[in-house]
């Protein structure tokens, strides 16, 4: 089994998805006149030539131990019910780090203190580059999940469902992401630049249903996005 | 305690350290090789050992293992051996073992290879620095002491500090170094594909700001191979005075039979790494991936090359993090005047009250106007201006890419503010004065800044040019005296007021000239100061800029958001040869107009809109303009109506009709959020101009705090809450993102807080917005809370305590309304 091993990096091409970015900001068809249009263009055009997404994995063989799920040689345990049935029957776990770039941090902050409405859009359309580059990471290791026969399910963060966001750091340090791709945790385990994305990606012996839902989610009770049918998760 | 003001440190020359023997010394001074050793993790888990989380632990629980990794490098041809300290920090290690414990095993490990020399490893902290993280300067700074100390304490030769992305937290470690021990630094930091590293710093920004900082060595290690980083290394031996060093990796490693290679071999690394040697660089090793056999081929390319001569041209250079100005031959540069509260009534409020935004905003539009290097003065006698001058730099390196001149007449300012500058800062400034030039040369050269040399002495300014160039003189003697280059002292021969001092005008320009003849010295001048008392006052500045480039201005200080200004500077930079072929100037003066528009004129009612404001149409004029989210002709259409319309009907009758029906819309989902926003942008800048107008028009209501809660970052909603309830009148205090619970109640109590909101938009940040409220209910009951966020409803806002669930902007208004009226 050659799965595990050194960490891969990646750095794709993300273009801005604009139909994400203008879903981020909460277009469901509106008009929206020349000048405001130009304007969000712009900062979707700045954003593209800004951003350095890149992204990081790694593999590691997962069992079930006392605590949660343990991923041997990462340092890493999940800890949740939520997180046990998702990675249930689960041979490897990838696990993953993608982000649009400290570029993008410098510019949002930048953009915050001289317009509102420049940085909201800017950050809208560099959350759909941290979601691309996400992307990328994960069809690689289908790709790698596939050559050596085993099938994957969706990528999950931790903030899904019961995972805590404490196991941050130890994903950050496993990846050794602070040095790959500039990605630091702060004491209050958010990641910076705040446009990334860490996730776990399970392997599996057999095909999976490979389809997210809010069931899994703390909040479903009482999300508006999900009442609306607008999901936070495509 | 600051070392020099404070702690009275001698600051002392880079080559003022402890060499263990000639060699040694012969390498710091740039006349001899050094040879590195190659990685420590490949070898570890080439024999088997798990790394685990911190493999520096391996020092205690395995020193035969580690100590056979050192062996097989000094058998290999290594001179130093490097600590397996990279993460053995008190942070890192967080209680597994002391640092002085990990540094004592480490060391002796190394030592018992039989190595030549023993370099201390140094790497990042793991925690990002403020502004863009958390951490404390001055807690990394003690971080990096405790190491510092404990590898001295324990016999190590050499410091190498190494895989530095941030110049900031490189900068912490080599004070730590330099001040707490007297042993030589090796600082390397590591770039990326783009040439820069995560933090943005290029190799010229590194090699101008660590040299001057006392590094002994800088370099580049680790990330990519040495032929990717050949250019770079070559940029860092065109700019750094002394030796550079190179440890780049084996290339991308990848598995072969359940074993990890890398895709560079020796004879390729060493390959690309003997012609930097052929070019000047003179101590090597490898990091990521290289082993043994990669540095016994360094080895023998050492072997066969002699150290060549290396010139480095010494310019005046002055660099933020990320940027460096660097004065060529007749460039001329500008610095930004206009973060300096003398005079001005609304920077002066905002450093009262500890707003630092007003003055990062300053800082971003002289950026954008052209300006190459800024002034940062927090000088106002009832704040602290240590501390405010500390704070402004932090919030403006944060956000604005341009080196900064720190202005302050308070040595102990002027301390606390370089010491924590990320980059090679201008001071300003020292004058004639003994007092002076002991008190502000330490710290100049200590914290390796440039300075401001102002031609004034114990006898005051001196009206005759050769008197200040006396002065002057007297000044770069002084800096010579301490160590400090003579490009690294500006002189400024001090502008008079043509109005009341008219002879000293041409004193003042010969001056100029003569400094640069005789001392060769860059100049500096506040230019404004020539029209005191004059009017039409921007003429006589620019007249006065352009006679002052002819006599060799290089960086005058001035407003760079003044068109007279900078067309002055536009046109010298054409005719001084900076512009090349024109292009910069053709392109900004193409469509250029004899009589442009002023600000001032800009922003006054053109006839149209004036007209329509005259009419009972105007109403709707402005609310169609604010509901378009028109913020361009706003203020004009605010301005005519304001003529015969009081400041409350412009506000009750206008501005807030048209704000309910955006949040009608908005409500309805006619409108996204860029279109609210829009909005409300364009009814503040129609607050703004009653604001102007009338000051008292507006009943402050309020204060009402914002949050978004501890856990969490999303802040789109909390802005635009913010920003709503800031065009209703409500005062509102933005605690921003990521907010404490204890810092929420802090700032209740501190202002009398009446409403609190808290946002959140992450599910994960259930317990901090209910640990929270619990608090203000604790400690002050009287406070009303409401909550909102994307993933949150009336119920969940019950359950965790809330008085109120705004599901929008608009319902948060209405709630503040119920309120506070």
């Amino acid at each position: 089994m050659s799965l595990e091993g050194p960490v891969r990096m990646g750095r794709p091409e993300c273009a801005v998805d604009r139909a994400e970015a203008l879903r981020y900001l909460g277009y469901a068809g509106q008009d929206v006149d020349a000048a405001l249009e130009e304007r969000i263009d712009g900062m979707f055009e700045r954003c593209a030539r800004t951003c350095e997404p890149a992204y990081v994995f790694r593999i590691f063989p997962a069992r079930l131990g006392e605590k949660g799920v343990v991923l041997d040689g990462s340092g890493i345990v999940l800890v949740g019910a939520d997180i046990a049935r998702h990675l249930h029957g689960a041979r490897f776990v990838a696990v993953m780090a993608a982000t649009a770039g400290m570029t993008s941090e410098r510019e949002l902050r930048r953009l915050s203190a001289t317009n509102g409405l420049d940085a909201m859009v800017y950050g809208a359309a560099a959350s759909s580059i941290a979601e691309a580059a996400s992307d990328a990471c994960n069809a690689a290791i289908v790709a790698e999940a596939r050559a050596a026969g085993l099938c994957t399910n969706w990528r999950y963060s931790p903030g899904y469902g019961d995972l805590p966001l404490d196991v941050q750091p130890a994903i950050v340090r496993a990846l050794e992401a602070t040095k790959r791709l500039g990605l630091a945790v702060t004491p209050t385990n958010l990641l910076v630049p705040a446009k990334s994305v860490t996730a776990l990606v399970g392997l599996f012996d057999e095909k999976q249903d490979d389809k997210r839902s809010c069931a899994g989610c703390s909040f479903s009770p009482y999300c508006n996005l999900r009442k609306a049918g607008t999901p936070c998760y495509r | 305690m600051l070392p020099i003001t404070e702690g009275g440190l001698r600051p002392r020359n880079a080559l003022d350290v402890r060499a263990k023997d000639d060699h040694l010394r012969r390498v710091l001074e740039g006349r001899d090789h050094l040879l590195f050793d190659g990685a420590m993790g490949t070898m570890l888990q080439r024999a088997g050992l798990e790394a685990g989380e911190l493999p520096e632990l391996l020092c205690i629980t395995h020193p035969e293992q580690i100590e056979a990794v050192h062996r097989a490098y000094v058998a290999a041809g290594s001179e130093v051996v490097t600590t397996n300290t990279f993460g053995a920090n008190a942070l890192k290690l967080d209680g597994a073992a002391t640092v002085d414990a990990v540094f004592e095993a480490a060391i002796r490990c190394a030592k018992r290879s039989g190595a030549r020399y023993v370099a201390a490893d140094i790497g990042p902290s793991g925690a990002l620095l403020e502004p863009m993280g958390t951490y404390a300067f001055d807690d990394a700074y003690e971080l990096f002491a405790e190491q510092a100390r404990a590898a001295a304490a324990h016999g190590a030769d050499l410091f190498i500090i190494e895989t530095m992305t941030d110049l900031l937290e490189m900068k912490a470690a080599l004070l730590a170094c330099k001040e707490q021990t007297d042993l030589p630094i090796f600082a390397t930091m590591t770039f990326e594909e783009n040439g820069r590293t995560f933090l943005g710093t290029s190799p010229e920004v590194a090699a101008l700001a660590l040299s001057a900082l006392g590094a002994n060595v800088v370099g580049i290690n680790c990330s990519l191979g040495p032929a990717q980083l050949a250019p770079l290394v070559r940029t860092m031996l065109a700019y750094a005075p002394c030796p550079v060093m190179l440890q780049a990796n084996a290339g991308l490693p990848s598995m072969v039979d359940g074993r990890t290679v890398y895709s560079i071999s020796p004879a390729s690394y060493v390959g690309a790494v003997e012609p930097l040697i052929e070019a000047g660089v003179t101590v090597v090793g490898g990091c990521c991936g290289t082993d043994p056999d990669y540095i016994a081929l360094e080895r023998a390319a050492l072997e066969r090359h002699p150290v060549p001569e290396r010139t480095v041209e010494r310019h005046t250079a002055l660099t933020s993090a990320q940027n460096a100005v660097v004065l060529h031959g007749s460039e001329v540069g500008v610095i930004g005047e206009r973060i300096n509260p003398t005079g001005k009534p609304k920077l002066k409020a905002a450093l009262r009250a500890g707003n630092w935004q007003y003055a990062v905003g300053e800082a971003l539009a002289q950026a954008e106007a052209g300006a190459d290097l800024l002034d940062v003065n927090a000088g106002l006698p009832e704040i602290d201006e240590a501390a405010a001058l500390v704070a402004l730099v932090r919030e403006i390196q944060g956000v604005c890419g341009l080196p900064l001149q720190i202005d302050s007449s308070d040595p102990v300012a002027v301390e606390a503010a370089v010491r924590s500058y990320a980059g090679k800062p201008l001071i300003n400034s020292v004058n004639g004065k003994r007092d002076n030039l002991a008190a502000i040369l330490p710290i100049v050269k200590h914290y390796g800044c440039a300075v401001v040399g102002l031609t004034l002495d114990e006898g005051g300014i001196p009206p005759t040019a050769e008197e200040r160039v006396a002065i002057a003189e007297k000044i770069v003697n002084a800096a010579a005296s301490h160590g400090i280059p003579r490009e690294d002292v500006l002189i400024d021969c001090l502008v008079m007021s043509a109005s009341t001092n008219q002879r000293e005008v041409g004193e003042i320009l010969k001056a100029v000239r003569l400094v640069k003849e005789r001392l060769g010295c860059r100049t500096v001048l506040g230019v404004s100061n020539v029209s005191f008392g004059l009017p039409a006052r921007p003429i006589v500045n620019a007249t006065f800029l352009a006679a002052a480039f002819s006599a060799g201005l290089d960086l005058p200080i001035l407003n760079p958001l003044a068109a007279r200004y900078r067309e002055v500077v536009d046109t010298w930079r054409v005719l001084c040869g900076q512009d090349e072929g024109s292009a910069r100037y053709i392109e900004a003066y193409a469509n250029y107009q004899t009589a442009p528009a002023s600000a001032a004129s800009s922003s006054k009612p053109n006839t149209a809109a004036a007209g329509a404001a005259a009419s009972d149409d105007a109403a709707s004029a402005l609310a169609k303009l604010v509901i378009a989210g028109n913020k361009g002709d706003v203020p004009a259409v605010v301005e005519a109506m304001l003529d015969d319309t009081d400041a409350l009907s412009v506000i009750d009758d206008h501005l807030i009709p048209a704000l309910d029906e955006v949040g009608r819309r908005f409500e309805a989902g006619t409108f996204f959020l860029p279109q609210l926003m829009a909005a409300s942008e364009a009814a503040k800048a129609g607050f703004d101009v009653i604001r102007e107008r009338t000051p008292a028009a507006e009943a402050v209501r309020g204060p009402i705090a914002v949050a978004t809660v501890k856990g969490d970052i999303h802040d789109i909603g909390k802005n635009i809450v913010k920003m709503l309830l800031e065009n209703y009148g409500y005062a509102v205090i933005d605690l921003g993102r990521d907010v404490e619970p204890q810092a929420v109640l802090d700032c209740v109590r501190a202002h009398d807080v009446k409403i609190v909101g808290l946002s959140a938009l992450m599910t994960s940040t259930v317990t901090g917005m209910k640990e929270t409220i619990d608090l203000l209910h604790a400690h002050t009951p009287q406070v009303k809370i409401m909550v909102g966020g994307a993933v949150l409803n009336a119920e969940y806002a019950q359950m965790v305590g809330a008085d109120f669930y705004a599901k929008d902007a608009a319902e948060s208004a209405k709630f503040a309304a119920q309120v506070l009226g």
